[in-house]
């Protein structure tokens, strides 16, 4: 207890950094799932082939070595990359197409006819999907999108073996010290305080995300909920 | 630009690849097995909602899907020692992969039972079935059926995750790539060949558990 409480700092700094990181790719990830997910939903089929190809893709290969490749794969094309911006990167191409899932199981989940209806009354598509599709699409792809936050903040300690410094990697930092100073490692107690942290975290978020589940269905037949298939959890 | 793509490289490294591609291989198999037991017994313990145990199950199932596998991992590798229970770094892999991929099948199994109906433990019981036998010679053959698409995604996270295990310095697929990358530089070709590898058996694991659904859904299929 009393090496966390002389560590709180550099603790501190380290949940920073996995915020930092996690906030971070939230919101690219958020503007890649919309650009795929509205893809996915095309009516021109190669745009569908498009939006296939990148999910698949991006579910099928283990994210650590996705982001490894981002990492050491820059420096090749003449753009190395900070761990920092290396790990937001690949972090965003695995939301992305984690939300794109969400994304599009949202504007499947508004009737059809509500769009035949638009079509009926003279709207143009954009004006269709501004004004009808979105707003519906919204609120049902919220509960899942809680969830894929909590699962990213999960995703960002692969970031560590990177080398940012993000909260896991600070735990990682500590036992080796106190090791060498030592001579007895204090892992058990420090990962063992790791974890529980990211377990409040996460569990407050997946209540979070349980929660506007329940007022979801509570709003009645109106909207249905969002199929998507499993999340791709680390 | 002046790296040029040569595969006579991964070729030149194929055996080493293909050692770690049977590390990740053997590793993955041991735990998705081992995990889908653990979905089982859980799933079982929930549903009948045995006293303690019940809840001891919620729990690790809360805790385990909320905390990073990574770190999960090091703490069974660097933390349990301090306790006496010190693994290897082969059995803390599997370990760890192990106690993930059972928390995610507890879930995965609890949907097979629920969705066996009530009137089948009612009639197992107007038989004289002991809770048992009920549960082997009903709940788990007709539950497995509804769970195993659930559980397949969560064995193919298993397999995909199992590269984690090359931070604790288990010589897998990543691990083997990685080595090689940080003394020869070849990035792309060592990638472009793990990259193909792992999609390779995610296709394999799919395909053949889409082959068992369509085993297991037989007696179901009316034409």
């Amino acid at each position: 207890m009393q090496l966390i409480l002389a560590n709180s700092t550099i603790f501190l700094e380290g949940l920073r950094q996995t915020f930092q990181l996690a906030v971070a790719t939230l919101l690219c990830a958020t503007v890649v799932s919309v650009l795929i997910g509205m893809l996915s939903v095309s009516r021109r089929g190669w745009a569908r082939a498009v939006a296939i190809c990148y999910v698949e893709f991006f579910r099928d290969i283990p994210l650590l070595v996705n982001m490894l490749f981002v990492y050491f794969g820059a420096p090749l094309v003449g753009v190395p990359l900070s761990p920092f911006a290396a790990s937001l990167i690949s972090l965003t191409l695995w939301g992305g197409a984690n939300g794109a899932e969400i994304v599009r199981g949202g504007i499947n989940a508004v009737p059809r006819h509500q769009t035949a209806s638009a079509v009926a009354l003279g709207l143009k598509p954009w004006e269709i999907f501004r004004y009808i599709i979105l707003p519906q699409a919204l609120l049902p792809i919220l509960p899942p999108f809680t969830g894929l936050f909590s699962n990213l903040i999960q995703a960002t300690t692969l970031a560590s073996l990177v080398g940012v410094t993000e909260f896991f990697r600070i735990g990682g930092i500590i036992v080796e010290r106190t090791t060498l100073q030592e001579g007895h490692s204090p892992a058990f107690l420090i990962y063992g305080f790791v974890l529980l942290v990211y377990f409040v975290i996460c569990s407050a978020l997946t209540a979070l995300s349980r929660r506007l589940e329940r007022n979801l269905q509570r709003r009645g037949g109106q909207l249905a909920r969002v199929a998507v298939k499993p999340q791709e959890s680390v | 630009m002046s790296y040029r793509f040569d595969f006579g490289y991964i070729l030149a490294n194929g055996p080493a690849l293909l050692e770690g591609l049977g590390m990740t291989v053997l590793v993955s198999v041991i735990s998705i097995a081992l995990a889908a037991a653990v979905g089982v017994v859980g799933a079982a313990v929930r549903v009948f909602r045995v006293p303690v145990l019940s809840q001891l199950f919620g729990f690790y199932v809360e805790f385990i899907r909320n905390t990073p596998l990574l770190a999960q991992l090091f703490f069974i590798f660097y933390g349990l020692p301090s306790l006496g229970l010190g693994l290897s770094v082969y059995w803390s892999g599997v370990a760890a992969l192990t106690v993930w991929g059972g928390a995610y099948n507890v879930e995965n199994m609890r949907g097979g039972f629920l969705a066996v109906s009530k009137g089948m433990r009612e009639a197992s019981q107007s038989l004289g079935l002991r809770p048992l036998h009920y549960l082997w010679l009903v709940a788990i053959p007709l539950g497995l059926r509804v769970a195993i698409p659930a559980m397949l995604n969560t064995s193919v996270s298993v397999l995909k995750n199992s590269s984690y295990l090359q931070a604790i310095g288990f010589a897998e697929l990543t691990f083997v790539a990685m080595e090689r990358v940080a003394t020869e530089f070849r990035t792309l070709e060592m990638f472009a060949a793990i990259g193909v590898l792992y999609l390779v058996l995610v296709l394999i694991l799919s395909f053949a558990v889409r082959r068992l659904e369509f085993h297991l859904q037989r007696p179901f299929r009316t034409s």
